[in-house]
């Protein structure tokens, strides 16, 4: 379980990031954190795998407080995939990528096999195990940077726009991947579809705070909301809206047309 | 912009041929890195003036090159831009040393020109042995072999470290430079006028990846300590060939096999 308390944060240049923010996400909840440019998501994200240190309020996983002596315990329970898999990816294998997690574990050559070998197998894409990662598309990079953080079985995953700069069919393979994994998982998101798709819960990010929290259904579908913090219907809805104003005008002009 | 992406290319071509499979990728790391260390000190130590014993040398790039199926093109392409500092590096031996050796016909040959030659020599021969090393054994394995033979832990780590960034960083020069060049039509480069900004540009913007790089393996559980491949014990088969390999070219150093050739003929 993730809980954030009273939780600000302020970066050096004087940019309030975030503002007491108090939040519950429990275990094997699949949450999508959404919010305009700046809202603050990536630095919440940053906050809780402990990329920056908290300076006011407290974030506890697990029940373990995240702080400098507890990092290498959070890491081990909290996996984080990168938006650019660029930064992520960096050894001439895949396999090694892969196993880069598990090795810094100091597991034995068999576990990190066993690890390496399960994640590929989870994602389908054993097929991938020998190629180079600079070779290979946005979408196999993307699947693969979730591949070396599955391997290190965390409780929790973060997920950095996951769906970003795909091609349709790619970001269809990403989230179903996504949707197959029973972790906990918080997506930090533009894609109001695959948020309305795959997770249960929502939270709204606005200037720092949280601004709405609640089931999907019901938050993705309140437009006035969502215009509120620069967000807008997921896609899916507009055409379904747009699909019935065409209805509408339809009855009407053939109604008009009939009491001619 | 063609030249930034080639040179990409050709960093990865080398390291891709390090996933072969011929007999020579089989052996161990630990016996490719000492013979190729023999191989550079036996080629340094060479008199500056005896390029005849030098030239046995050749064997040893030209046989490993076949066995290990690497393609001559792009190796030869790197050993082209290590020249220049060897020929640089010559050239004044044949300004300073000018002692008559021998006439060509008409023309004198000094020693000088014979250490320019020799310099010139030992540089490709020395250079290519390092490539082939690159191209028949992955970095983690070179690494894992340096630190066993007691390389100090920090050059390691840098050395592998730095190769990492290097794909990072040619990375970001190649899209600084075609955005560049898209918006500069007709110029050849980039201009001396904006050169300190493209560069101080392309530092802050290597800064910020190489921390997020960092971020993402300390999120991974990287703490300082560069895990490297560790390979399998040596096998009898990979003794045979050190002791093969480094015999032969003790031999080709220490006797004069020209002069031995030469008394049969």
């Amino acid at each position: 379980m993730l809980e954030i308390e009273k939780l600000s944060y302020v970066y050096p240049d004087g940019h309030n990031a975030i503002r007491e923010i108090d939040l519950k996400i429990n275990e094997g909840e699949s949450v999508a954190l959404v919010g305009a440019n700046g809202a603050g998501k990536s630095s919440l994200f940053k906050l809780i795998i402990g990329i920056s240190d908290i300076k006011e309020g407290s974030i506890k996983i697990g029940g373990l407080p995240v702080e400098k002596k507890t990092l290498k315990e959070i890491r081990k329970k909290v996996g984080m995939v990168f938006q650019n898999p660029d930064d992520q990816l960096f050894m001439t294998k895949v396999y090694d990528d892969i196993a880069f997690g598990p090795r810094n574990e100091l597991l034995s050559d068999e576990e990190v096999e066993e690890r390496v070998t399960g994640a590929l197998e989870v994602l389908g894409i054993t097929h991938l195990r020998d190629r180079m990662p600079h070779r290979l598309s946005g979408g196999e990079k993307r699947v693969i940077a979730i591949a070396s953080v599955l391997s290190m079985k965390p409780e929790i995953i973060l997920f950095d726009e996951p769906t970003s700069f795909l091609d349709p069919k790619a970001r269809r393979n990403v989230i179903n991947t996504l949707d197959k994994l029973k972790m906990t998982k918080i997506i930090a998101t533009h894609d109001m579809d695959m948020a309305l798709e795959i997770c249960d819960r929502v939270i709204i990010m606005n200037q720092g705070s949280v601004f709405a929290d609640g089931p999907v259904e019901k938050l993705l579908l309140d437009e006035e909301l969502l215009l509120q913090c620069s967000l807008e219907l997921p896609l899916c809805m507009q055409k379904l809206e747009k699909l019935e104003r065409i209805k509408i005008e339809q009855n009407r002009q053939s109604l008009f047309s009939n009491q001619i | 912009m063609a030249n930034i992406s080639d040179s990409m290319s050709t960093i990865n071509s080398l390291e891709e041929m390090a996933d072969g499979k011929t007999i020579i990728h089989q052996f161990h790391p630990m016996v490719k890195l000492v013979i190729t260390l023999l191989y550079i000190v036996l080629v340094v130590s060479f008199d500056p003036y005896n390029i005849t014993g030098l030239v046995f040398f050749a064997f040893y790039p030209v046989i490993m090159m076949a066995l290990a199926e690497i393609p001559y093109k792009p190796l030869l392409t790197r050993l082209l831009v290590a020249l220049p500092f060897a020929f640089f590096a010559g050239v004044s031996n044949i300004i300073f040393d000018r002692d008559l050796l021998f006439l060509i016909g008409t023309v004198p040959v000094t020693t000088g020109v014979i250490s320019f030659f020799s310099i010139m020599i030992k540089t490709v021969f020395t250079v290519m042995a390092v490539l082939i090393l690159i191209a028949t054994t992955s970095l983690p394995q070179i690494s894992y072999q340096l630190l066993s033979i007691k390389v100090p832990k920090l050059i390691v780590e840098q050395i592998m470290l730095t190769y990492r960034y290097i794909s990072v960083l040619m990375q970001e020069v190649s899209n600084m430079y075609t955005a560049y060049m898209l918006r500069s039509p007709g110029a050849k480069g980039i201009k001396m006028k904006d050169m300190g900004i493209f560069v101080g540009q392309l530092l802050l913007k290597s800064f910020d990846r190489a921390e997020n790089i960092y971020f993402a393996m300390k999120c991974r559980g990287y703490d300082g300590h560069y895990v490297y491949a560790k390979p399998d014990p040596m096998k009898s088969a990979d003794w045979l060939f050190l002791l093969l390999t480094a015999g032969l070219l003790l031999l080709m150093r220490f006797f004069n096999l020209s002069q031995f050739i030469g008394s049969f003929l």
